[in-house]
């Protein structure tokens, strides 16, 4: 049976190979650096009456920096379906990436408006492969042909189908909100106030969310994205005649130059012409 | 050259030429460097046993059976080793493959590896031609 085992060349994927090396030294004595770093977001979602009203904040943070002050995290998933990320930024965008690229094909393959429960099935069986190493808190909604979901994914795999949802740091804060406001049969208007005024409860309450509020309406055959919805907190000032910086402005103190030495051969990778 | 002297060829597992690819530790070859690997690992074997058992018990035990000839089939139709990797069309036209669309399909090339192995192109040669011993090179029979 191992004779007729089936080999076919490498494909990429996460790579393992330095895992053992690493342990290796950390073993005998190396400190990693710390490359957790703290991440915090307020994204929520809710069914109003013609749809699915999607909202988030736009602050990124590593830790105690704030690395953006206005980024997206409503990512597209199909014209029909957008989907709010939080944890790792790069997770986050590379699995709703990739999910829209196979709801693509998908819908080339059958010519039909992709569904929602296609995408939060695609994404909760990636995440539950990978067992909560792809940090990806996922807030997903959209409307299809059965109508308005939204939905909940945990990094784990885990999923919820909520009438309202929020998830990150600020979820909290935001579903206090929802909680004490929310009714059904909410009008668009009304939607989009009550989202605005959960992402802002993040916003304010929690460190990691901050700035500007983005909203994406979905209704049927329809999205609206407002990016930047709200700015609740614009810059205070700015110097009215501008800012310049000559070059130089920044003193260098000292300066050395260590030319590299070559140590390591290349070998190019495959077979190269030998003779 | 006769058929009984010929020397057999092993397909596929490289990694036990210790000779010429190092010793390999026990225990990191059952367990794996990470345990996400093995649970990737078996989630994909198991995943693969059900997707027959499934079709044997629809069309019937010999299904499976023949579609496992046709992959091994596709599998051993590769080009030589070298700058262009084989595309596997057939195969992942044949698994299902070709419509999915995963991590592993961009993520990081895997000829950007730092640990990967240059296949040898001429040792794989000498094995399929029954010249030299050892393992063919894994993606050329």
């Amino acid at each position: 049976m191992t004779k007729a085992a089936i080999h076919v060349p490498p494909k990429g994927g996460f790579s393992f190979d330095l895992c053992r090396r690493n342990e290796m030294l950390a073993q005998n004595g190396l400190k990693p650096p710390c490359s957790f770093k703290k991440t915090g977001t307020t994204i929520v979602g809710l069914i109003f009456q013609d749809g699915v009203i999607l909202g988030a904040d736009t602050r990124a943070t590593e830790g105690p920096i704030v690395a953006d002050k206005n980024c997206e995290k409503i990512h597209y998933m199909a014209p029909n379906i957008y989907c709010c990320g939080a944890g790792t930024a790069a997770d986050t965008e590379a699995v709703t990436d990739m999910v829209s690229s196979q709801l693509q094909l998908h819908r080339y393959h059958t010519g039909r408006e992709s569904r929602v429960v296609t995408a939060l099935s695609l994404l909760k069986s990636h995440l539950f492969n990978y067992q909560g190493h792809v940090s990806a808190a996922l807030v997903l909604g959209g409307v299809d042909v059965t109508g308005p979901h939204l939905h909940t994914i945990y990094p784990h795999g885990s999923t919820d189908t909520l009438p309202f949802a929020t998830m990150g740091s600020g979820s909290l804060a935001a579903m206090a909100v929802f909680e004490s406001k929310y009714k059904e049969g909410l009008t668009r208007d009304e939607g989009i106030q009550l989202v605005s005024e959960a992402i802002c409860s993040g916003i304010f309450n929690d460190l990691g969310s901050g700035s500007n509020v983005d909203v994406c309406v979905i209704t049927k055959g329809h999205k609206e994205y407002l990016r930047n919805h709200q700015q609740p907190n614009p810059r205070t000032y700015v110097s009215s005649k501008g800012y310049s910086f000559v070059k130089g402005h920044t003193e260098v103190l000292t300066t050395k130059i260590t030319p590299l030495k070559e140590k390591v051969e290349v070998i190019e990778g495959g077979d190269a012409m030998e003779e | 050259m006769e058929g009984s002297k010929a020397i057999s060829h092993e397909i596929g597992g490289i990694e036990k030429d210790a000779l010429r690819f190092g010793l390999s530790g026990v225990k990191s070859e059952f367990v794996g460097d990470h345990p996400l690997q093995s649970a990737l690992k078996s989630t994909r074997i198991t995943q693969e046993q059900m997707k027959s058992k499934i079709l044997a018990s629809t069309y019937g035990s010999a299904f499976p059976l023949k579609m496992d000839l046709d992959k091994q089939i596709f599998s051993r139709f590769q080009r030589p080793p070298g700058a262009l990797p084989s595309s596997m069309l057939g195969l992942e036209a044949l698994t299902g493959s070709l419509d999915e669309f995963g991590f592993e399909d961009y993520h990081p090339d895997p000829h950007d590896s730092e640990t990967l192995l240059p296949i040898d192109m001429h040792h794989g040669m000498e094995v399929h031609l029954g010249l030299s011993r050892g393992p063919a090179c894994h993606s050329f029979i």
